[in-house]
Formats: structure tokens, sequence, C-alpha cells
């Protein structure tokens, strides 16, 4: 069994795993937070980004002034955004059987993996998870297709350019790994061949292993997987939750008795309680509003924008922000606020009882019923015309380097009584402002992370006990920034196997059985014999037949009738085939009886040697040693047929035989 | 006891002794016993009143059909009666005793097996056993050891009165000590009543006997035994005199010891309490000295520290054990934070060691730092020389214990990391820390901390993980902190800031207790600042906090709050936080007027009582503290406001609202009347009448004492009050159907009465100027009830002087138009007096007199003969 790891980012994972003779993908994660080098792409021409100084290195020597800008202090490529894909290196992507993806977040990258590499196989996913997914590919496209970049900047991705540029650009490792963003006829082709799954349904592959999608109560349609033979079991944890939020409550007890346990996707924020969050979310904006300033919430448009638009639908009234607008602006924003309505299914008990009543499950459809909060495809459009300030902006994307957050960024930054409330965890804030700065409006960080923390890992581990734990490197110890906090890493014993990018774990576990199917016929034949309570023993012949990975006892051929021609027989006689097996022994021998039964039979100079594993008899008469051990027993005489069957003989007393 | 109650009590008495099952509810018995109580402690004999009492024993007792509750109130009853030495000799006169407390008799009827009856027994023999008479009875009939067996009951009540039954015993009868020694309540015993010395004796030794047998468990499963033989030697240590407690710590001595040394965690604490008992009324015997510091060096952490916080509540002034204690509970600290609080100690400490080991334990983690942490007030305040360090590290100690809950401690390094990962978060453990350091701000040198007590504070309010109770705890820490504050140049530009943004947040908080203790903790900070004010005029905490910062605009967003309590509160704070500006007479801001609309429109239409309570007491304080010089416009707006409150409140639905607005009307009195030489405050103007169910909160208002000079006579002053609506109010309130507001209100037109129109004086003429001042009924309501209590008087009036002119009233009560009457007629006829004695008997009077329990008794039992009807037993 082995793991390959393709990414190194812990909550946007990409694995292959070998196991048996199948290759299977877990998960596509893309990790995003490469754009942060780039400069924003604004919806609306902005005279400070195009006026921005091309870098010039200090003495002269490296210029790169199409290709690198300064802005506010720093140097960003000013091309369009790129992204870091999973390593492609490390093995054949043609070879992969089967992508089994976790959640929408983790699928991101699937149209790199599935187009123009020889990918000829399956990717399963939960309906929502297809759906949710579609929506944030054709939003990405979409984010970068309205702002065309002719330019693509390559030259200071060269090793030696790269090692004379200034600040973060000169640490960023795998440049040659960014891509930039795919088109939306390749989204349609890589998520052509995703299969539909649903929670504990057993997914056959070639007939070796089964795989099986579990609710992991982080997103909609969000699952743990479970990949399993008759004697192994791997389970794939990704996002998972255990807070009460809109999904499905996790699936924790099917994880037990793993062999091996896949560990992605924890929280990225340990120190950060989503629900202190929420409250710090709630107040920070209340104060903003009562102040008479606008609210910016760069988000996802799907996920946590749901609990954050239910926190806000019970808090509104107590803090009297009855007249306040809301609006939510994504070229998917519709069908995400209606998708979600319609997942009634994969959705929490509580949700789920509301569809009989019938009312919709989430209450931001009497938002937007009672037009508290309005949804535009972009900026441009009905929003200008129907836009109230002070007002609550949801948008993305949470880079803060595309989409319509750009606009809001460039027109409410210079106003302190704004204030940009991040949410989502993905990116450091402070990385994500660095181009507009100086900034006047406040920012407030509240990363929501539902994910699971170390907290509750540690819990569930303890719960389900897999006798092996594989994580991302960072898990096993305290974060950077923290590193008095050895409560934020996970201890384990047997301690667990980190990876990082490109590492490829031989997983410690080895098979040690195989099922073999018998056939009813054959099965009647056979005579078991009890050996002792409970168990019993038969011999068996028969062929073995091994097809699509499975294994069955079919009974011997009987000889075809004796054929009358005398040619025929001679042929038949050749195979050794149906030589009647010797009959099996089972059993020990009693000392005390077998020496007893020796004494009645006239060898009575024995002497008795106890070794490691059992006796030895010393017939000194006879000059012959028997050796009873657990597993064997020697007859040594010399050249004394007649007595060693006799000896024999009494030996065989004592043994049952089957 | 009166006749009525007497006679009655026979058929009462037969009634009992028929049986008990059909008693109207079952505190009846208890009733009757408290009654029965009252009578023999107000020196009345029960037997001499009640020979059927005696009856009633003897034929309860005999019958075997008794309900055992029956039979319980016989024996409780019988101990009562034979409570004095000459009822005691008549009823032994005719052998009732013997037969009432015969053990064997009842367990051979097999009711000793009702719990019921075990605790009558003990608590009959507990009330005989007051004169040496009883004593030779309970001696003589061998009572001591089924006394003894009963100690370790199953029922833990019997086990507890047993207790108390045999300290009673040994305590009561203890020879007299000589004088000089600690007294102990001897209940006036005459010169007579010394026990027979052998008595006694025998008592004694038979229960130290049992002392020294029982104090050591024979085998593991015994402690319970142990631990009630500890509370009764606790029990009798306090207070038995030198002899005794002599004879006792010899007995027990031994046992005792053998105790410390087992080291039961069980038996800890009471043992401890037994120590700590011998010790404080010994002295310094050796023997318990010694058991003193072996307790203080018992090898468990968990229960050492206990000890130790045990014998630092005591509060003995004994250095040694003193410094041995504070080291105990010290040192887990000293582990987690790694402070150095107790010196350099030797790093092989064994002792150390297991601590470490237990504070690697979550549990005993959090529970072993609390104690340590609870007692850190009173160890800052132990003598110098005793402490380890000094006072201010211990706060140092606690700021940084903080931090590590908050997760925020930068290194855990020189601490025990392992431990410290199970106190980040630990709610408990913040609000154990909080609530010390809010308690440490007294202890000697701690204000050099000051500054870092804020930014820790002001951290944890920030903190978006903080629960809400930690918040206010914090809230309460900070104000504490800034009352004992008079320099406030630490706090820096930043920190301000700080402040200023977190409650900014904390007003707009998600939950409602976090958004209330905000408020409140902005009118509390207001009231502070107006104290350290008084204290030094040139420094202001509000200024120096809030950095100018003007907190009204917040508490004025607050009263729109969807939470009763945060508008409520908000009204307070905002209440506190103008009381410095009226007391100066500042002219009116551009928002007060805005905010008295909003208050007026909340006394009118918030559907809860607390806002509206909360509106009614602002304007109490306004007035109480606007100093006449103040702005005219404060002034009209004040007394504009305050006669809408009066006609506002008078008709609110809610008794508190209602009582407030009283009080409001009587600082109106006050005012009017102040200079009049009748006119006295109302008794209860500070402490509200105790109400039968409610008391009022008491607002603690400055009167302000009208200076002018009374020139003019009482009649324009009383105009004045009509004018404002003060007389409305009062009557009004006295038709309430709520006691309280009807008490209140007829206090008040008494002392209106007393001052206006004084009967005694009967000075017609004077009243004739009165009586020109009138007041307006209206025809519907209390205006009508009034009408209808002055015309009911009239008509008496009429009848016997014939003098009847009643049109006006006639015409109220046909056509419901409002009528003028003359206020000081009607405080003449309401009646006020026999008004006022019915309003200050609790309202459940009749229902608890004793006539009314002999009654229900007698009544249940008449409807159980007649089965079929149905008796409702009112329990209002």
């Amino acid at each position: 069994m082995k793991l390959y790891c393709l990414s190194g980012h812990p909550t946007l994972p990409c694995n292959v795993l070998k196991f048996k003779s199948t290759t299977i993908m877990l998960d596509c994660g893309l990790d995003t937070t490469s754009v942060l080098n780039f400069l924003p792409l604004p919806l609306v021409h902005s005279p400070r980004l195009s006026k921005l100084p091309g870098w010039v290195s200090k003495d002269g020597s490296a210029n790169l002034e199409k290709e690198l800008k300064e802005c506010a202090g720093r140097v960003f490529v000013d091309s369009q955004p790129e992204f870091c894909l999973p390593e492609r290196e490390l093995l054949d992507l043609s070879t992969i059987d089967v992508i089994l993806i976790s959640n929408y977040h983790c699928m991101m990258a699937l149209p790199y993996i599935t187009e123009h590499t020889g990918f000829t196989g399956t990717v399963y996913a939960t309906e929502p998870t297809l759906t949710i997914g579609r929506l944030f590919m054709e939003e990405l496209v979409n984010f970068m297709e309205r702002v065309p970049k002719a330019q693509s900047a390559t030259c200071w991705k060269n090793k030696e350019m790269q090692r004379m540029l200034p600040g973060p650009l000169k640490d960023v490792v795998d440049v040659w790994a960014w891509k930039r963003s795919y088109s939306i006829q390749e989204v349609n082709s890589a998520l052509s061949k995703v299969q539909l799954v649903g929670y504990s349904q057993k997914v056959e592959l070639f007939g070796a292993v089964q795989v099986s999608p579990l609710s992991s109560g982080y997103s909609l349609g969000s699952s743990n997987w479970i990949i399993q033979s008759h004697h192994e079991k791997v389970s794939y944890v990704s996002g998972s939750s255990l807070l009460t939020t809109h999904p499905q409550p996790m699936d924790q007890s099917s994880l037990k008795n793993s062999d091996v346990l896949i560990l992605t996707g924890l929280t990225q924020m340990p120190t950060a309680n989503p629900d202190g969050m929420l409250g710090e979310f709630c107040s920070n904006l209340a104060m903003t509003i009562r102040a008479g300033g606008n609210v910016l919430v760069p988000c996802y448009s799907s996920g946590v924008i749901y609990d954050l638009l239910e926190c806000l639908y019970q808090f509104i009234d107590s803090a009297n922000l009855g007249t306040t607008p809301f609006y939510f602006i994504s070229p998917v924003a519709n069908s995400s606020l209606e998708f979600s309505q319609i997942f009634a299914e994969w959705l929490c008990h509580n949700k789920q009882s509301k569809v009989y009543l019938p009312e919709p499950p989430f209450p931001h459809a009497e938002l937007i019923q009672t037009n508290k909060l309005k949804h535009y495809p972009s900026i441009h459009g009905d929003f200008s015309s129907e836009f109230r300030q002070p007002c609550v902006v949801f948008t993305g994307h949470p880079s803060l380097r595309f989409g319509d957050v750009v606009h809001f960024m460039e027109l409410w930054g210079k106003s302190s009584i704004n204030t940009i409330i991040f949410t989502e965890p993905d990116f450091s804030y402070l990385d994500a402002l660095a181009p507009y700065q100086p900034l006047a409006m406040k920012c407030v960080y509240c990363p929501i992370d539902t994910r699971l923390n170390f907290h509750q890992v540690s819990k569930l581990l303890k719960e389900v006990q897999p006798l092996h734990v594989v994580c991302p490197e960072q898990y096993t110890q305290p974060p950077l920034t923290q590193s008095h906090r050895s409560d934020l890493m996970l201890e384990l014993q047997p301690p667990p196997m980190p990876y990082r990018r490109c590492s490829v774990l031989n997983l410690p576990h080895r098979r040690r059985y195989e099922r073999v199917y018998i056939l009813p016929e054959l099965a009647n034949s056979l005579v078991p014999s009890e050996i002792k309570p409970g168990v019993s023993l038969a011999t068996v012949s028969a062929v073995l037949h091994s097809k699509d990975n499975k294994h069955t006892l079919q009974s011997v051929p009987k000889p075809p009738p004796v054929a009358p021609s005398k040619k025929r027989k001679r042929v038949l006689e050749e195979p050794p085939a149906v030589l009647a097996p010797k009959t099996l022994l089972s059993g020990a021998v009693p000392l005390e009886a077998f020496l007893a039964t020796l004494q009645k039979h006239g060898f009575t100079e024995v002497k008795v040697e106890e070794t490691a594993d059992g006796h030895i008899l010393h017939l000194q008469a006879e000059d012959t040693l028997i050796q009873l051990e657990e597993d064997g027993t020697h007859i040594v005489c010399d050249n004394n047929e007649p007595l060693r069957t006799t000896l024999r003989d009494l030996v065989l007393c004592f043994l049952q035989k089957l | 006891m009166d006749r009525e109650c007497a006679l009655l009590l026979p058929g009462v008495c037969a009634v009992l002794a028929g049986s008990g099952s059909s008693l109207p509810d079952d505190t009846s018995l208890e009733k009757l016993l408290d009654w029965f109580t009252g009578i023999t402690e107000a020196g009345g004999s029960l037997l001499e009143s009640c020979p059927c009492l005696l009856k009633l024993i003897s034929t309860v007792v005999h019958n075997a059909a008794s309900d055992p509750g029956v039979l319980s109130f016989a024996l409780r009853l019988t101990g009562l009666l034979a409570a004095t030495e000459e009822s005691f000799k008549i009823i032994q006169e005719h052998s009732v005793l013997n037969e009432v407390f015969n053990l064997q008799h009842w367990q051979e009827a097999g009711l000793w097996e009702d719990p019921c009856l075990r605790i009558g027994w003990i608590q009959g023999l507990r009330s005989m056993l007051q004169h040496p008479k009883a004593l030779s009875f309970f001696v003589q009939s061998e009572f001591i050891d089924p006394l003894l067996q009963l100690q370790t009951d199953t029922s833990l009540f019997i086990a507890a009165a047993a207790n108390q039954m045999l300290a009673h015993i040994l305590l009561f009868f203890q020879p007299v000590p000589p004088a000089g020694c600690k007294g102990v309540d001897k209940k006036e015993k005459g010169d007579g009543m010394t026990p027979t010395g052998a008595d006694y004796t025998a008592v004694v030794k038979s229960i130290s006997g049992y002392l020294q047998e029982s104090l050591v468990p024979k085998e593991s499963k015994n402690d319970r035994q142990s631990l009630q033989t500890l509370k009764l030697l606790a029990l009798l240590l306090a207070q038995a005199g030198p002899p005794l407690r002599d004879k006792l710590l010899q007995t027990v001595g031994d046992s005792l010891e053998e105790l410390v040394t087992a080291g039961s965690s069980e038996l800890t604490l009471p043992l401890m309490d037994v120590i700590l008992s011998a010790c404080s009324s010994s002295g310094t015997d050796e023997r318990i000295t010694r058991l003193l510091s072996s307790m203080l060096n018992i090898n468990k952490p968990a229960d050492l520290i206990h000890a130790a916080a045990a014998f630092l509540r005591r509060g003995h002034h004994d250095t040694v054990h003193t410094a041995r204690a504070v080291r105990i509970l010290l040192l887990p600290l000293d582990i987690m934070t790694g402070q150095t609080l107790l010196g350099t100690i030797s790093t092989a400490d064994e002792h150390q060691f297991s601590v470490v080991e237990q504070l690697k334990s979550k549990s005993s983690c959090i529970s072993m730092i609390c104690v340590c942490l609870s007692n850190t007030p009173q160890i800052t305040l132990t003598p110098p020389d005793v402490l380890p360090c000094l006072p201010v590290s211990i706060v140092t100690a606690v700021l940084s214990l903080l931090k590590m809950c908050s997760g925020n401690s930068p290194s855990s390094s020189t601490g025990c990391s392992e431990a410290s990962r199970n106190v980040i978060g630990s709610g408990k453990v913040q609000k154990c820390a909080l609530e010390a350091l809010t308690t440490l701000t007294s202890s000697p040198g701690a204000k050099e901390r000051i500054s870092e007590v804020f930014t820790v504070l002001i951290q944890y309010l920030e903190n978006p993980d903080s629960d809400p109770t930690v918040l206010h705890k914090s809230y309460q820490a900070l104000l504490k902190w800034t009352s004992v504050c008079t320099d406030f140049s630490f706090i820096t530009d930043q920190l301000r800031h700080d402040l200023v943004e977190v409650v900014k947040k904390r007003v707009c908080d998600m939950r409602w207790e976090v958004k209330d203790s905000t408020v409140e903790f902005l009118g509390h900070l207001a009231g502070v600042c107006d104290s350290i004010k008084a204290a030094a005029e040139e420094c202001d905490a509000s200024e120096a906090l809030l950095g100018g910062c003007s907190t009204t605009p917040l508490l004025r967003e607050a009263l729109q709050d969807s939470e009763s309590y945060v508008r409520a509160s908000a009204i307070s704070a905002l209440a506190k936080t103008l009381t410095h500006r009226w007391q100066q007479g500042a002219t009116l801001t551009e928002e007060e007027p805005e905010i008295v609309s909003r208050l007026l429109e909340i006394l009118s239409q918030d559907s809860e009582g607390f806002p509206r309570r909360a509106v009614v007491q602002y304007f109490i304080s306004w007035y109480s503290s606007h100093s006449p010089p103040s702005s005219s416009s404060s002034s009209s707006l004040l007394m504009q406001s305050v006669r809408s409150v009066l006609s506002q409140g008078r008709a609110d639905l809610d008794w508190e609202v209602k009582v407030h607005t009283l009080v409001l009307a009587e600082l109106l009195l006050d005012e009017a009347f102040s200079g009049h030489p009748g006119y006295k405050k109302c008794s209860d103007s500070h402490h509200a009448s105790p109400h039968a169910y409610g008391v009022v909160s008491e607002q603690a208002y400055t009167l302000h004492t009208h200076t002018a000079t009374h020139t003019e006579g009482a009649e324009s002053d009383l105009a004045v009050v009509v004018e404002q609506g003060v007389v409305s109010v009062l009557l009004s309130g006295l038709v309430d159907c709520d006691r309280p507001v009807a008490l209140k209100a007829c206090r008040l037109l008494i002392t209106l009465r007393e001052t206006v129109c004084p009967l005694s004086l009967g000075a017609l003429d004077a009243s004739a100027a009165m009586a020109t001042v009138s007041c307006e009924l209206p025809g519907c309501g209390w205006g009508r009830e009034i009408i209808k209590i002055l015309k009911m008087k009239k008509s008496d009036q009429a009848k016997e002087e014939d003098i009847a002119d009643q049109r006006g009233l006639n015409g109220a009560e046909e056509g419901g138009d409002s009528v003028c009457v003359s206020v000081c007629e009607a405080l003449r006829s309401l009646g006020l007096d026999e008004r006022m004695e019915v309003l200050t008997q609790s309202s459940d009077h009749i229902h608890n007199s004793p006539l009314s329990l002999l009654q229900d008794i007698l009544t249940a039992s008449a409807t159980h003969t007649k089965p079929g009807e149905e008796v409702i037993v009112d329990c209002y």
C-alpha cells in the first residue's frame, strides 16, 4: 500500500493511494494562495492600479518592468493570476482509476488532472458537491474571463531572476507548477466524468476494493471516504465538522476499525472558535452600520455564507438593523441561494424537517422575500441602480485579487467608517490587503472555520482507534506563530506518519488475508471434524479460480468416464492430478500418557529433557530420540525402520486424523 | 391561647386520636407543633391549658393502628410538654413517658422501621432534655446506646439529628465553666438544676467510649461512621468547656492520630474541622499542634491543598502553620506560572513532584488551581514575615495564569507545559482567577501592577471566546481596579483606544447577557468616576479610561434593544452617567430631551416590567439629585416629565412600577412640605416595608431639602401637589389591589393628612382654608372606588349627624363623570387608619392563624367521614 502526496496544502489535499490493484486519487485541491502575488484585476478601470511603476532591481541588472509592478511597497506580478497545481510528475496521472472527491472546495484542480493527461477513469462525488463545485469553477472562470489580460508573465519565474526579486516573491516555491485558470470547456469536460454517489452507497472498484462516502458534516454533500477490501480498511478523512451548522452531521462510527486513516482538512484556525468568531462578525457588523459605515464581506459563494445569513437573520432585529440592505454579488449568487434550498436530504435534521412543513430550509429565502437580501450577478446592471448605503456586501473572491470585491475595495477603502470583515480562513488577511495599502477602512479578521480542531480530532481518533494515522506534516508540530501551544498538534501513539508535497509513503499495513469463495457443491462435500470446541477443520481439494480480483474454489473436474480406447487412457494417466492427499493430523501428544504407553510397550529407560519448545525423550536402550514440539514431532533413530514405525504408530495414537 | 382555639382543641385531639389520615395536608401536624412550641416558649403551660393533649398522647400511643406521622407527632409533643421540670413530673405521674419513649415497644410493633418515628423519638427526647430529671430518665431508660446507633442511621436526617442530640446532651449538661472561660450558652440554668453528677458522668463515659471506638474505621467500608463521629466531635469541641474538652481530647487523641496517619481522602476535611475546632478552643495543646502539623504534611496533594485552605479560612494566627499552609497553596501557582513565589525551592522536592503529576491531569489541575486562586486574596493579607514572597508577586502570578488561560502566554518554558495545556480555555479557572484578581486590589503593593491588570482585562474583554460570565467578571474586576486607582497616567493611548473599541463592540454583541454587562459597566464606571471625583477633584476616571468618548450615544442605542434587561440596564446606566451633570445643575444637552421622550415612550409602551421600573427610577434619581440653581430648561423638562411619569406610572400594571411611582410622589411631597412644621417624613421612605411577596429595591437617593423659607400657608403647597398629580397617585394607590402599593400609598396619605389637616388640632379655621383645595376624581377606575368609599363613609356619618351633602357623589356614581372633592375632606373620610391596620397584616394572616388551622383539621375530618364531598384547601 503506497500513498503519493501531490499537494502540501493540508486543507486542499491531493493524494494518490495505491491499494491492491487500484490507483485512487483522494481529492483534487487547488492551492489558490499563489494569487496573492498577483495584482488585483479591477472590474472598473482603476487609475491607481494602471499607473503603477514597473519593478527594476536596484543595480538595474534585472528589468522586469512589464511583468512586475510595485504597489504599496511590495512587488506584484502583473498578469492573469495563477494557481499552484498538484504535483504532476510524481506519477503518471493516466494510471489513475478513480478520483474520490470529499467536498466542493477540494475539487478545484479537477480539470487540470482529468484533461490533457490521458486520464480515463471515473470521478466520484455527491450531488451537492458536483453542483456547487461546478458553480465555484464557473465563478472562477467568469472572474478571470471578465478581465482578460493579454500578457502572461513567465520571465520572473526564471530561477536566476527569482533570486534577485524582493519580498515574498523571492521565496515562493514550485513556481513552475503555477498555471492560469482553465476554460469553461475544460470544466464541462472534467465534470462530465463525475459519477454521482450517495452517502453509504458502496461502489465496487474492479472487484478489488469497495469505496463508500460518509457524511462529514462540513458542507453540503461533503464526505469522508471508506476504502476497503475484505480484510483491509482505509479511511480518508477530509474536511469534517462536528458543529451543528447546516449540513448533515458527521458519521463517525463508520470510521471505526480502520487499518489506516488518512487525516486531512483540519481547521486552519485552531485558536479561533467559530462561535466566538460569528459573534465577533455580528457585533462588528452592527457597530459599523450604526456608525453609518458599509460592511464588506469577501467570501465564497457557498458554505459559511449560508450560516452567516442565517445568523444575521436572527441578529438584525435585535440589533435594530432592520432596514439595512444586504447584497450578495456573484455570477452564481442566484444558483447558490436556490440550490441550497433543494438539497434537503443533505441537510441537518432540523432543516430537513422544515421541508416537510413545507418551508424553505434556509431562512435566506425569507430575507430575499422581504427584500432585506438582494443578489446580483455583478456590480454592473441592476445593482448600480438599486445600490443604497450604508449596506452589507457579500462578494468574492476572498483573496481580493479578482471578482467584484476588488471594486468595493477601491470604492470603500479610503473611508474609516467602512469595515471589511474577513470570514474565510484560506488567505492571510494582511497579504490579501497588501496591494490596497494604505487603507483607512477598518479591518476585522474573524475567520470561521468549522472543520475539526485538534481537541475534537484527538477525541475522534480515541474513539475510532485506527491502527495507523497519516497526516500532513503541519499537524505534527505546533503552529509556527504559537510554538508554545503544544495542544495545537496531533499527539498519538504510535505517532502519525507525516507527509509533505511529493512524499511517497509506504503505508505500514501489510496485507495478510484474501477472501476466497467456495462453491456450494464443493462446500457440501467437505467433512469437517472438530478439533476443539467451536473449531472444525476439513481438508479440501479444489481448483482456485481467480477473475476480476475475485477468487473462487471450484470442485476438481471429474475425469471423464473411462474411454474405451487405450490411447486415450494413456493420456489420462499422465497428469498426477487425482493423487489422494495425505491425511492431516492434529492435536498434541500428552507427555505423561505417552510415557505410560512407551512403558507399556517395553521402552523402560526413558530420559525426559525439557526444551524451549517442548520435550526430548531419550530412549537410552534403543539410543533413539523423540522430539515432541508444538508444531512437529521427530523420531531420530539410526537405521532401525521397525523401531521408527512402532514409535510412529505410538505417536499417532494420540493424534486426530482429519 | 385564645378561647376559641381552646374550645376547638379537644375536637382536633379527637380527630388526631382517631386517625391521622384525614388531615387536610401533611404540614398540619408541623404547624400544630409550631404553634405549641410558640406557646411554650412564650411561657404558657400547655398541660394546664389543654389537658386533652395528654389524653391524646396516651390514646395514640396505645392505638396499634395509629398513623406513624401522628405517632411521631405524639412523641415530639410529649417532649415539648415535658420540657419543664414540673410538667415532666406530671407526665411521669401519668406514666406516659415510659410508654411513649419505650423503644422496645416500637421495635416489637414493627414501627421503628419507619424513619418518621425514629426522628420523632430523637426530637421528642431532645425537647425534653432541658433539665436534670429528664437526663436521669434518659440514663435510666438506657437510651444512650440506641441513640448512638442512630448516629449511623440510613436516613441522613436521622443521623444528623442523632448527632445534634448527642452534642446537646454533653454540652447542655456540662458543668458550668469557671468565670472567665469562653461562655457556653447555658440557657439560664438555675442552681437547683445542676445535673446529678452520676448521670452526666455515665453519659460522658458512654459517649466518649463510643467516640474512641468508632473514630477509626474498622474496615475501609466504615468511613461513614468515622465521618459522622468526626462531625460530632467537631460540634463538641467547638463549644465544650475545658473539663469536657480535655476529657474528650484525651479519649480520642490516639484515634485522631491514627486517622491522620491513615490519610483517607474522604475524611481529610472533617478531620481538619475537628483539629481546627480543638485548636481554637484549646490554644496550644502540644498534641493538637502536632496533629495539625501532620495534617499539613500529608502526601496527597489534592487533600493537602484542601486542608491548607481549611486552615487558612479559620484565620488562626499561628505563624508556623500559616506559613506552611501558604506555601502549600502557592505551590501549584508557582509551578503553573513559573513565577518564583516560594523562593528557590529544592527541585528534587518529592511533594513538588507529586503536585506536578496531579497538575498534569485536567480535572485535578483545574480543581487544585481554583482552590489556590480563591485563597490568594487571603494569602496576600497574611503578615509579611509569613509570606514567602511579596504580595505583588501573587498578583503577577494570577495575571500570568489568566494569560495562560486565554492561550496568550508567550512561553511556558519555566512552568509546566503539560499542566498549562489543561487550563487553556477553561472557563472555570478564568472565572476563579478573575474573582481573585478583583479581590486582590486590596493587597499591599498590588497597584504596581495596575497597568498589566488593565492590559490583561482588556484582552479578556476582546477575546471572542470569552463566555458571558467571564466577560461580566472582567468588567467587575476592571471597575474594582478603577475604583482604587488614583493616578491614571499609566493608561496609554493604545490601551484607551482598545477599551473604547471593545466596549463599542460589546454593546453590539449577539448575546444579550454581554450587552447587559457592558451597559451596566458603563453605568457603574460613571458611578465610580463620580466617587473618585469626590475624592480627588482633578482626576477623571471616565475621561482617563474612555478618553472623552461619550458613552451616552451607546446607551441611547441600547434603549432600543430587543431584550428588556438590556433596556432596563441602559436606563439605569444613563441615570448614573447623567447624575453628575444633574448635581452640578448643568444646562440641558441636546440629547437629553430626546432621551426623556424615549423614556416616556418606554414607560407607556414597553411590554416588559423591568425597563418601565427603570424609567421611574431614572426620574427618581434625577429628581433627587437635581440642585435648585439648575438651569431653568433642565428644571422645566424635569417637572414636565415627572408629571407624565406620575400619571403613567400610576396606571401601570406592574406593582413595582407603581411603588416606584409612589416613591417619586413622596419626593415631591418632601419637597413641598419639608419646611412645614407638621410634616414628618414617611418612616419607610428609605427602607421599604417588608412585603409578603416582593422586595422593593432600595434606591438610594439623597433627598434634596427645601431651602427656601416656607412663608406661604400649606394650602398653596397642597395646591401645587394636587396640580402635580401627586394626590391622584396616592389615592389611586390606596385602592390598588397590590398590597405593597396600597400600603405605601396609605402611609403617605396619612402623612399628608397629618400635615395639612391634622385631626388632633381640630383647628377648623385652618382647615377652612385648606378645604378650598380640591382634586378631581375620574368617574371610573380608581376614582370611582374612592368615591364609593367616601360615599359609604358619608352615609355612615349622615346617619349620625344627619348632614348630607352628597349631590356630587351621587352624581358621580350615576353619570360616570369626574367630580371634584376637597382633599382635606377626602383625607379625613377615607378611614386611612383602619385601612392601614388591615394592610400592615400580611395577606395570609387569616389562613396562617392557629384558629384557621384547627378549623381546617376539623373540616377535613368531617368531610372525610362523609365521602363524596371534597374540600378544597386554600393554599394561598
